[in-house]
């Protein structure tokens, strides 16, 4: 059983257990975290599913296409560590991930 | 009418609740946020945050009677505190069962990853320009007439169209699909109360999406349904064929109705709110707005249900394995906890609007979501550059604050059955 750890708008830190091929936005608001709003469902459309990779595998800081980097591009809270989680697909590589979910704009 | 006499009339079939199924929405709302509906056996939530939580746990509610509905009897008797080997057996007694819309779990996230990676803002922009152009031309074809009825010469004409466009259905097969769903019984009727939802719209459709799904294995195009074709799962498995008429069909019809009857809707607030028309004419960039506030007080889809599979709780409430949950979009999205007093007044910009529920949220959000609000927005853009006014034929809906309109018979779909539009060039 793989996990991450997602630390909330307060600065508290979650354990999540995610299944392989899920996303990582579908893991943390099937967990009921009440800061992931994650409007669009997960087409790449909102930005509301922003989050800081704290510590992850490379590949996830690889892995962002041009929708994303372009919605990204209108967020002000925008890091060099951000990612839109919906876009992230788990794989067991990503157990011990953790993510600070982003600013509410 | 009483709040109780209004509160223990039938949803799922009376025609008057049609016409405002807010008013009926408010006199269950006075019994809380949860309700009983004594005669189906099942819950009726209408508070935002109550229902945000049962899309939010998709673990311990079930979407397999989100088409069936609420009133829907189970096919089984619910036995014990967890009852999802019962239905995974009666799984395909569902109305809807094989569409994506009713999948649950890991199937669930499967063929959902296959929409996520189809419905992408590269594949929509790249269908602009057919999307601006067709409405173009829609819309000068009818403002030179002066008037016409709205959803049938415009708003079906137009998203079938742009949704056949985007997957790759051959244009001489679109309009045969338009007239099929025309011709076809609405989802959740309220005249058949036996089968108030019925498939053969889109078991005609998805004969041809298979013919065409095979044609793109061996010729593949650009279109959406070669990258179907082309996709996999997660896990790097393939979907079988079946898996992907299935989901093609789904994709082609479900934002059919709901797509076209928000533009009716849309035009009804645009038409009957003071100032509004030439707010929005003056100020275009507010169109967006006033579509997110439509869909808030107006959008498209009513209600949908969940099923509990285990023993849970909404809030403090405890839920028992086994019951059903209707979801009244209409009544959550007009709650006064969360959208405060005014929750039933139309508000341009109104805070945090982009919270509203009119396409659910969690792992079932609605997909098409962004393509209908461009779809909206862009053919209203369209009637204001050829028009200087647009009203509505008051012999036929009668004046600004007495308003009669024909609404589609469906406890499901909002929307009018007909709009008869007037133009000033």
């Amino acid at each position: 059983m793989s996990s991450v750890f997602v630390v909330d708008r307060s600065g508290q830190e979650e354990i999540i257990t995610i299944e392989p091929g899920e996303t990582l936005m579908q893991a943390i608001s099937n967990s009921g975290m009440p800061d992931m709003l994650a409007l669009c469902g997960g087409v790449c459309a909102c930005a509301t599913c922003h989050v800081y990779i704290d510590a992850a595998p490379e590949s996830v800081m690889s892995g962002m296409d041009e929708d994303e980097d372009v919605l990204l591009g209108g967020v002000l809270s925008r890091q060099e560590n951000s990612r839109l989680c919906c876009q992230i697909r788990l794989t067991e590589a990503y157990d011990g991930l953790r993510v600070t979910i982003a600013p509410e704009e | 009418m009483t709040a109780q006499e209004l509160s223990e009339r039938d949803y799922f079939t009376d025609p008057e609740i049609l016409v405002d199924p807010y008013e009926y929405f408010n006199a269950l709302r006075s019994q809380g946020p949860i309700c009983r509906l004594e005669k189906y056996d099942c819950l009726l939530i209408t508070g935002f945050e109550e229902a945000l939580e049962v899309w939010k746990n998709p673990i311990d509610f079930s979407s397999v009677n989100s088409l069936a509905s609420a009133a829907f009897p189970l096919p089984f008797e619910p036995k014990g505190s967890d009852i999802s080997e019962q239905l995974d057996e009666a799984r395909d007694k569902f109305v809807g069962h094989d569409m994506v819309v009713c999948y649950d779990g890991k199937h669930h996230t499967k063929v959902r990853s296959l929409i996520s990676r189809v419905f992408t803002p590269t594949r929509l922009k790249a269908n602009n320009v057919f999307m601006h152009d067709y409405a173009q031309e829609l819309v000068q074809r009818v403002v030179a007439r002066g008037s016409c009825e709205l959803v049938s010469e415009v708003a079906a004409p137009y998203v079938t169209m742009i949704i056949a466009s985007l997957l790759g259905v051959p244009p001489e097969d679109r309009v045969k699909f338009e007239e099929v769903i025309a011709a076809g019984q609405t989802v959740g009727s309220i005249e058949h109360a036996d089968s108030p939802t019925d498939m053969t719209s889109m078991n005609f459709i998805a004969q041809f999406m298979a013919e065409y799904l095979q044609d793109r294995m061996k010729n593949p195009t650009g279109d959406m349904l070669t990258e179907l074709t082309q996709s996999s799962y997660p896990d790097g498995t393939k979907p079988d064929l079946s898996e992907l008429v299935g989901l093609s069909a789904f994709l082609f019809a479900a934002g059919q109705d709901t797509s076209a009857k928000l533009l009716g809707n849309a035009m009804r607030y645009i038409v009957d709110i003071p100032g509004l028309q030439q707010q929005l004419r003056d100020d275009r960039d507010l169109i967006p707005w006033m579509i997110e506030e439509v869909l808030r007080l107006e959008g498209s889809s009513k209600i949908t249900a969940r099923l509990a599979v285990r023993d849970t709780k909404i809030g403090d409430m405890d839920i028992p394995a086994g019951t059903r949950v209707g979801l009244a979009i209409a009544a959550i999205n007009r709650d006064p906890v969360k959208w405060g007093e005014d929750a039933n007044e139309f508000k341009l910009k109104r805070p945090r609007i982009r919270e509203h529920l009119a396409f659910g949220r969690g792992v079932h959000t609605c997909a098409g979501a962004p393509l209908a609000r461009a779809e909206v927005i862009e053919i209203i853009n369209a009637f204001f550059d050829h028009t200087s006014e647009i009203g509505f034929n008051e012999a036929v809906h009668g004046k600004v604050g007495s308003r009669k309109y024909k609404f589609e018979p469906s406890f499901i779909i909002r929307g009018l059955d007909t709009l008869q539009v007037e133009f000033k060039a």
